[in-house]
């Protein structure tokens, strides 16, 4: 069993000395977090939830917000939409938690955000790639803090413009996140005068990949996007290079993470693609916070860690600049949000509530003495070329 | 008659009081109870078992969700449409299921739920796939009126809708036809011989089993807002089949007891720990091995004493 109860986290930020001392009698700060502890995206919900613990922890010791302590409220809610509406409804009547991070899959946030207005609470999205989030399925009370999906890819289109390839694949997990993404890929390939040659979807939690290896090799493609995390993700790299697939076909994969390089080794090297976050960014902010990450877990953050972290900063900076939770202040404030992340200059849009931010893309090497092989930065790309325009998911150039 | 009027007033009066999470549990709980309630009509009186009732919720939910988010029907209406649609493909699915007998009968409706799922995961127009059908609205109206959209609203449609199909499903049990079933239940062979028809008996109550059924999962859609493949997964039939039997068999009212009573528990353990299905899987043996006639046995016994 994954993860902490409600009651112990309730019962460790009660317990804090750290609480005590800087906020005594101030209520605090309730943030109800539903997230996949467990299941296929078990992986990614467990980042998400050290990114979140990992910030309220320094912001309590920081004295909190506006002088309130902040109280993470978690519950796992196993990857399943359903499960999902119903933790979230909890965290709201039961617990009266009026923010909510968390809903590790798309699916699990596009059956949510309809609830948004109904229960008067702001949901900050730290990993949600669907960009129908931010498009028609958008709610004034939903913001992505986050890279969304057509964004990662439209990193990779950006930089397959500049390459040699000329012929694609794409192999999606069989969600919302994998068909957004794949349509988008497709729609960018034809822009770019280039050849895409078909797709396969995989179900959410597939174990054998053999299958969809053949139909890559058979399809004739010269590269292969992968639309593919947790789990999945694994599987497949480690079955891929049983099969000697990347002799043959580019491996570009929407998102390059620790996680997945950690579970096949060197089976991830030469792996290129698109990440959201990667602990190399060069800048002060970053390189703190990556220090004080490794004091904590004595391990680099990775994707989804990096991401929570940012999608924290930028609600504290919302909840900060409009001094209340309150829905109807705090949604002013956060349309207007402008925060130095760990990745650089984050603003909010107003418009769709979608962070601009710059992408990156990194390739896996093999470097002399590092246990396992580590994501390179190779280009990054500026948040203006990267975002699409408002309520879009495509791009017109 | 009168126990049923005075648990209609409590259940009436409750709103008044309450706060918004314990009535969101308590319709939760309705909606749940009506579901095992439209199972124990099978189970109870005709010994048809089945292990894929969640077939019935799953169409009423999907039924509704796509009547709510592509129509302006009153949602009252869509409710019972979606109910009532379940039951009308039920004749299909009795026809079928009723060549068979027994265990043989119990798998066949196992196996129409899993084909059901199956189909579910591939018509993405219609059900969403794994992503299912989000942002359900509760439509207006009849007459305009926002009512039913609202929390306690939706509460009292809820139980209107369970106090509706408990006194139809009570008349169909004490009518002539529900003797023709528990005909069937005790000697099947012994009614078909005294000249009833007894496949055509079976085929009309897995229909108004089906229809009540899909009654319940049409209001699930429009609760959470949310229907997906889960609803029509076997977990779910398993887990009705456990409300009807710890319940009680055969007294509606039981079903009824046993789907608060799972939900109740359901609730309270999963504060205290992810695998709360382990206790009631215990307390489910001790059910069929100490008291095999539910909760309602239970009452029943201390009521002799």
């Amino acid at each position: 069993m994954a993860g902490l109860s409600r009651r112990t986290i309730l019962t460790a930020a009660a317990a804090s000395p750290v609480v005590l001392r800087h906020a005594r009698g101030e209520t605090p700060i309730k943030i109800g977090m539903p997230v996949a502890l467990t299941g296929p995206a078990g992986e990614i919900g467990t980042q998400m939830r050290h990114g979140a613990e990992f910030w309220a922890k320094e912001t309590n010791a920081a004295g909190g917000i506006l002088g309130r302590p902040i109280e993470l409220i978690i519950q796992d809610t196993t990857g399943d939409p359903a499960t999902c509406v119903r933790k979230a409804q909890d965290v709201v009547e039961r617990d009266g938690c009026r923010l909510l991070f968390g809903m590790t899959l798309s699916s699990e946030a596009l059956a949510v955000v309809p609830k948004l207005g109904e229960w008067n609470a702001i949901f900050m999205s730290s990993d949600n790639g669907d960009g129908r989030l931010t498009g028609s399925s958008f709610v004034p009370n939903f913001f992505r803090a986050n890279i969304s999906g057509p964004m990662e890819t439209r990193v990779i289109s950006l930089w397959l413009r500049q390459g040699k390839l000329g012929k694609f694949f794409a192999l999606g997990m069989d969600y919302a996140w994998g068909h957004n993404s794949i349509g988008v890929f497709q729609d960018e390939v034809k822009r770019a005068g280039k050849t895409f040659v078909g797709d396969v979807y995989s179900p959410i939690g597939t174990k054998d990949f053999s299958t969809y290896i053949t139909k890559i090799r058979q399809s004739g493609a010269d590269g292969c996007f992968l639309v593919l995390q947790g789990d999945d993700n694994a599987a497949f790299l480690s079955q891929a290079r049983d099969y000697r697939l990347q002799d043959k076909v580019q491996l570009i994969t929407s998102i390059v993470d620790l996680n997945s390089i950690h579970a096949v080794g060197d089976a991830a090297i030469g792996l290129a693609g698109s990440t959201r976050y990667v602990a190399t960014i060069d800048n002060p902010k970053n390189q703190a916070f990556v220090a004080a990450w490794q004091k904590q877990y004595n391990a680099l953050p990775d994707v989804f860690e990096g991401e929570q972290y940012q999608a924290c900063k930028m609600l504290q900076a919302g909840i900060e600049e409009a001094k209340s939770i309150d829905a109807d202040k705090l949604r002013p404030a956060l349309e207007s949000a402008k925060i130095d992340s760990i990745k650089g200059p984050v603003a909010m849009r107003a418009c769709d509530h979608q962070a601009v931010q710059g992408g990156y893309i990194v390739k896996v090497v093999k470097k002399d003495g590092a246990k396992f092989p580590v994501p390179e930065i190779v280009t990054t790309f500026p948040g203006d070329q990267v975002t699409p325009a408002c309520r879009q998911m495509t791009f017109d150039s | 008659m009168r126990m049923t009027i005075a648990v209609a007033v409590l259940l009436a009066l409750l709103p008044l009081g309450l706060p918004p999470y314990a009535m969101t549990l308590l319709t939760e709980a309705l909606i749940m109870a009506l579901f095992a309630m439209s199972l124990d009509l099978m189970v109870g009186y005709a010994r048809l078992i089945s292990f894929g009732h969640a077939a019935a919720y799953g169409l009423g939910a999907y039924t509704c969700g796509n009547i709510l988010l592509h129509t302006d029907i009153p949602l009252p209406f869509a409710v019972l449409m979606a109910g009532v649609f379940s039951g009308v493909v039920a004749i299909g699915v009795a026809w079928v299921c009723t060549l068979a007998t027994g265990v043989s009968f119990s798998m066949l409706t196992l196996a129409f739920g899993q084909l059901l799922y199956a189909v579910a995961f591939k018509w993405t127009s219609v059900t969403g796939a794994s992503d299912g059908l989000a942002g359900i609205p509760r439509t207006k109206g009849p007459f305009g009126t926002a009512f039913f959209g609202t929390k306690t609203g939706f509460y009292y449609l809820t139980m209107a809708c369970l106090f509706g199909s408990f006194l139809f499903a009570r008349a169909v049990v004490r009518s002539p036809f529900g003797a023709v079933l528990r005909g069937i239940r005790e000697n099947e062979a012994k009614t078909l011989s005294l000249g009833y028809n007894t496949r055509l008996y079976k085929i009309a109550v897995v229909a108004m089993s089906y229809m009540l059924g899909g009654l319940a999962g049409a209001l699930y859609a429009p609760f959470a807002g949310f229907a997906n493949t889960e609803l029509l997964f076997w977990l779910l039939s398993g887990q009705v089949l456990i409300m009807v039997i710890v319940g009680g068999t055969g007294t509606l009212v039981g079903p009824i007891l046993g789907a608060v009573f799972f939900l109740l528990v359901q609730q309270q353990l999963s504060t205290y720990t992810d695998s709360w299905a382990l206790v009631f899987g215990a307390i489910f043996i001790l059910f069929v091995l100490f008291v095999p006639d539910g909760i309602m046995g239970l009452a029943r016994r201390r009521r002799a004493h």
